[in-house]
């Protein structure tokens, strides 16, 4: 019985991450990621087809102790978010609620072009989506680093010092809840405005159960971002789609870096808030934390990953606590 | 040698599969009652509950029949199935449609000097304004359904066909089935199945109370055999081979008639809950255990086994008419939106008005019933009564309020038809909370449930 629940948590929360088309680390995209590494090594970096799968599958990349620490984190938030997501608001939840305000607002449903053909509806729906949870990734990003008592915790993905796929899922736990929140704010306004306005023609383009524009990211290579492969886009191009490279800038601790390439799939938002950076050609960075005050006390010890953001976080509260009071 | 035991292995099987077969039937089942010295065979008794289920359907026929100066003619009509126990009266619905033939035409084939005032719940009903009974309510409603053209009045949005039809549904057969007969009448010194229900009966007390519940449900006694779809479209008069359980060419109004919450449990169950087989089981499951203490005193966990049935039967028969009201509330948050459409363009309101004021009737009706069951339901009533009103929302503002002492509807209030959508929101909500809701039929917020679904739960702690 025990066995076969652990086996079943297994599959529905960990292994999940590599067999749902929802997920980054679904393995068709991992593949995907692979192919297209394995061609930009190959075709525009002129290596051999084998130096280049030895440039992949590195030692020093996938065994390393901050990778070691990633797959631990990986795992043991797999445990604690199937425990707390259930508890947190989800996306229904704030979508019932706007929909109810929504209905309070305007005395009724406003429909609104109810008679647009659905596939327009369902084009507008879905792109409008995308947009929008792109932003909120943006903003939500730049704020994790820009107010200290959210980089206590983000700092924890930053301190990777190596970057292989998994380490998108090197998060505190407490950024993930915040993660959590942040979909379901953007997924239950969309749904509810959408559905307010639009009516019963609303509906999401998917491609093999996965939202079309989620997919076309994650096949086109969204797990190079977190990866030692820095493809570079045409300049042009990386002032719309941030390409691996740049977001590799993101995790340098050379100081140029700091605070540039927040955005995930579009690079538009730094472009438009002046947090853009191009990539260089054949950029060679150090990843991690670099002031003083933002190491932790046992690098990829996960105590003190889990434990020294919350003691930080706590300080700074305090901290703040007592200005007020002497104030 | 061989083909006698093929023989006998043949007819063995096919006596287990008819056994099986007629074990899913209510009834027939054997008398026990001791000393009975009578010809009957079947114990099975409810003929006076199917009686009332044809006085509430006729009834509701006959509100529809007033064109604004037949009054008293229409009254004296709705009196004689409502609180009249004279003999003569023919069945007006159902009736034969086509080739869906009724074996019965008069009420007195089925049982005679039967009326429905006299079973009608005298609690309360706060959902409808001037502090009555439900008695007095459909005393009210009848006066006004008489006085109407075709039952509605336009100016308070009231559809009294679909108003008296639903809570008279609740009043009375709800409201006698589980407040009375799956209540009192399963107490131990109550109806005892040592006895006779009444001198001379072939049934005892206990099997008679029990029948009496199933006969207010209004299940075909082959229900088990039916899908949802087939056990609906009985009643609709659609299908008589899979209604004809005898297969004698017409349809025994008894024993092969969908009727009243049975309709609405099937009606919910072509959305995937399964009220009608579960609450037609826990009555057969039920029958068959009076049937098995042949006639003595239900002991102490026999009786227990059967209030556990009962248990089954009451939750389940609530939920039916949770969903309905669940179902209409839905209809008339559709037919605010269709009439916004029609006001915005200025087309023709008064066929989609119709509609909605019946939803309307429809969802007030079962939201009524439910107050009709006999027990406390507390904030979810208060709830409930709060956001749909006394009156649909109407067209120019406001909702009827109250009555005069006269006997008047009052309408007044600030409440517009859109802030009467928000509220059917909210009451589809309130209702599939407190009843824990499967069916959801027309559920206003569906297209948010889906597009929540096709995201997905933002679940994981990806990082950018």
């Amino acid at each position: 019985m025990i066995w076969e629940m652990t086996v079943q948590w297994f599959v529905d929360q960990w292994a999940v991450n590599f067999l749902d088309p929802d997920k980054r680390l679904f393995w068709g995209y991992l593949l995907s990621a692979l192919v297209i590494a394995l061609v930009w090594l190959v075709v525009i970096q002129r290596q051999h087809p084998r130096a280049g799968l030895k440039a992949l599958f590195s030692k020093s990349v996938w065994c390393s102790k901050s990778a070691r620490a990633d797959y631990l984190i990986f795992t043991l938030n797999s445990i604690l978010m199937s425990a707390v997501v259930p508890r947190l608001l989800g996306s229904a939840a704030v979508a019932y609620l706007l929909f109810e305000l929504l209905h309070d607002a305007f005395g009724g449903r406003a429909m609104i072009a109810h008679e647009m053909p659905s596939w327009v509806i369902a084009a507008s729906f879905t792109f409008t989506f995308f947009l929008l949870d792109d932003l909120m990734r943006y903003v939500v990003h730049r704020m994790m680093h820009h107010i200290p008592f959210l980089w206590a915790f983000h700092k924890v993905h930053h301190s990777a010092t190596s970057l292989n796929p998994l380490t998108v899922l090197r998060t505190h736990p407490v950024e993930g809840v915040i993660f959590v929140l942040r979909g379901a704010i953007v997924q239950g306004f969309c749904i509810a405005t959408f559905v307010f306005f639009f009516g019963s023609g609303v509906s999401l383009l998917m491609i093999m159960g996965a939202n079309v524009f989620k997919f076309s990211f994650n096949a086109l290579g969204s797990n190079l971002r977190h990866s030692e492969i820095p493809i570079q886009y045409w300049p042009w191009l990386e002032k719309l789609f941030l390409s691996p490279a740049q977001h590799q800038i993101h995790h340098s601790i050379d100081p140029r870096h700091y605070d540039k390439n927040f955005g995930v799939t579009l690079a538009v938002w730094d472009v438009l808030f002046w947090s853009h950076c191009h990539s260089e050609s054949n950029q060679k960075l150090k990843y991690g934390v670099y002031s003083q005050t933002s190491q932790f006390q046992n690098k990829h010890s996960i105590v003190s990953l889990y434990i020294d953001p919350l003691r930080e976080a706590f300080s700074i509260l305090l901290r703040r606590k007592t200005r007020q009071t002497s104030i | 040698m061989k083909r006698q035991q093929l023989i006998l292995a043949i007819t063995a099987l096919s006596l287990t599969f008819g056994a099986s077969a007629a074990e899913n039937v209510y009834g027939p089942f054997p008398i026990t009652v001791k000393g009975y010295s009578g010809d009957k065979t079947d114990s099975t008794s409810y003929t006076g509950q199917v009686a009332r289920q044809v006085l509430h359907t006729s009834l509701k026929k006959l509100a529809a029949k007033g064109d604004g100066s037949n009054a008293d003619a229409v009254r004296a009509d709705m009196m004689a199935y409502y609180s009249g126990k004279d003999a003569g009266r023919a069945i007006v619905d159902p009736k034969t449609k086509d080739s869906f033939i009724v074996e019965q035409t008069d009420v007195d084939q089925l049982s005679k000097g039967k009326d429905l005032r006299g079973k009608t719940y005298k609690g309360i009903i706060s959902g409808w304004p001037g502090n009555m009974t439900g008695q007095e309510v459909i005393d009210f409603m009848i006066e006004k359904a008489a006085a109407s053209k075709s039952g509605f009045d336009p100016l308070t949005g009231f559809n009294y066909p679909q108003l008296i039809s639903k809570f008279a549904m609740g009043a009375v057969f709800y409201n006698q089935a589980v407040d009375n007969y799956l209540d009192e009448g399963l107490t131990a010194d109550n109806k005892p199945n040592n006895a006779a229900y009444k001198e001379g009966a072939h049934y005892t007390g206990k099997e008679h109370v029990w029948d009496e519940a199933f006969g207010y449900f209004g299940a075909p006694v082959h229900a088990m055999s039916l899908d949802a779809k087939q056990a609906y479209n009985i009643a609709k008069k659609k299908d008589l081979s899979v209604a004809d359980y005898n297969k004698d060419g017409k349809i025994d109004l008894v024993k092969e008639m969908t009727f009243g919450h049975a309709y609405y449990a099937a009606d919910a169950d072509k959305s995937g809950t399964d009220y009608l087989h579960t609450i037609t089981k826990a009555f057969i499951d039920g029958r068959k255990l009076i049937s098995s203490a042949n006639g003595e005193l239900l002991s102490d966990a026999q009786r227990n086994e059967l209030m556990a049935h009962a248990s089954t039967i009451k939750v389940n028969w609530e939920k039916v008419i949770a969903e309905a009201t669940f179902k209409y509330a839905g209809s008339v948050y559709k037919d605010i939106q269709k009439l916004n459409v029609i006001v915005e363009s200025g087309g023709d309101a008064n066929e989609a008005f119709n509609d909605y004021a019946k939803h309307w009737g429809e969802m007030k009706g079962f939201a009524m019933a439910l107050e009709a069951g006999g027990k406390n339901l507390g904030e979810t009533d208060a709830k409930l009564n709060r956001l749909i009103g006394f009156g649909p929302a109407l067209l120019g503002g406001g909702q009827v309020t109250s009555i005069d002492s006269d006997g008047n509807y009052v309408v007044g209030g600030d409440m517009d038809m859109g802030n009467y959508s928000v509220h059917m929101i909210k009451l589809q909500k309130l209702l599939a909370d407190a009843y824990d809701l499967k069916a959801l039929k027309n559920d206003a917020t569906a297209e948010l449930a889906g597009l929540v679904e096709s995201l997905g739960e933002s679940a994981s702690a990806e990082n950018d």
